[in-house]
């Protein structure tokens, strides 16, 4: 369990953006690896099992909360709320974000990025940035067209960068 | 619009270069003791609290074989009952006379559809559909508005998912 536990956990807490319910699942997830036991002692794709469980897991925990109103929600026009087909941005792309920090800074600061972005935005980037699906694979897993889930992930980096480069400067001026 | 795509690829490559080779975050202290203190209290439920598939093999058995003697139990009850001191054949033969009428009824519905479906022009019955259609489409819309209009909160609006 030690060698995974950090490993499922942020997954999890990437995926949730909350710590405790982060906890939970991990919590649950290697309950049910417990319950494997006897396939996963000798299984070199241990780690790969506990990735896809925490994943599915996570999945289902949000889904919970939103089976309700999904469909009627999904029917809205995607201008309703002030948002684009293709964001657009005018400010400029730098070639690089936050590679002057150290490893953990950055961690701490995408961390808390992630943390701002709305549900239907941080689950495709992080299952597209972190989890290396493809964007057809993000559609299929969250149930959701693929057309949805280009635009999603289009508005979650246009939202991620300013947070980014406010972390990193916040960051630098702490340091400085 | 190239520019736009060529910021949009930039963007991409500048994230995708920052979230590469992020380290792990690190489990709570907590999670360990969280873990083995919920396999302990799981195992200590005893086998009746837990779900049917973590039964121990005896009561499964014992659990399938009452709930089938209790089913034929039931079922031959009802035949017993309902047969009194009839024969076979007495039982059968009133069994049919119930579902007799059932059968005429429905074989009259059925008559009564295909002499409409004759009858009826067919435009008529093309526009009966359609207006069926736009109703039942109508309805849904409705709904749809009311239960935004109504249920939905404002703030979780976008929230897809």
């Amino acid at each position: 369990m030690r060698a995974y536990q950090d490993m499922v956990f942020s997954t999890a807490a990437r995926l949730a953006g909350n710590d405790t319910q982060a906890e939970d699942i991990a919590q649950e997830v290697f309950i049910r690896a417990y319950e494997h036991f006897s396939d996963l002692r000798t299984s070199v794709t241990a780690g790969g099992w506990l990735k896809t469980v925490t994943t599915n897991l996570t999945l289902n925990y949000l889904n919970r909360y939103r089976k309700r109103w999904r469909f009627f929600s999904e029917m809205r026009p995607a201008t309703e709320d002030g948002e684009t087909d293709a964001p657009e941005m005018d400010w400029e792309i730098p070639d690089t974000i936050l590679a002057e920090l150290s490893a953990e800074q950055r961690c701490a600061i995408v961390d808390a990025a992630l943390r701002q972005l709305p549900d239907h935005q941080r689950l495709p980037l992080v299952l597209y940035h972190f989890e290396d699906l493809s964007y057809q694979e993000i559609a299929i897993k969250l149930n959701v067209s693929l057309t949805k889930i280009k635009t999603d992930i289009r508005r979650a980096r246009a939202a991620l960068l300013p947070l980014l480069q406010n972390g990193g400067a916040a960051r630098d001026t702490l340091d400085g | 619009m190239s520019k736009h795509i060529d910021s949009e690829q930039k963007l991409e490559r500048a994230l995708t270069q920052a979230l590469k080779g992020l380290p792990l975050r690190q489990a709570p202290s907590t999670l360990e003791l969280r873990v083995v203190g919920e396999l302990e209290r799981r195992a200590a439920l005893p086998w009746w609290r837990v779900s049917f598939g973590h039964w121990p093999a005896a009561p499964r058995v014992a659990f399938v074989a009452v709930c089938i003697a209790l089913v034929a139990a039931t079922i031959l009850g009802g035949v017993f009952a309902f047969a009194g001191d009839r024969s076979f054949d007495q039982a059968a033969a009133l069994v049919l006379s119930w579902v007799q009428p059932f059968l005429a009824v429905m074989s009259s519905a059925g008559g009564v559809a295909t002499l409409l479906v004759r009858v009826i022009p067919p435009l008529w019955l093309y526009g009966g559909l359609a207006l069926g259609i736009v109703l039942y489409v109508a309805l849904f819309g409705l709904g749809a508005a009311a239960y935004r209009t109504l249920y939905l909160r404002p703030s979780s609006v976008g929230d897809d998912l």
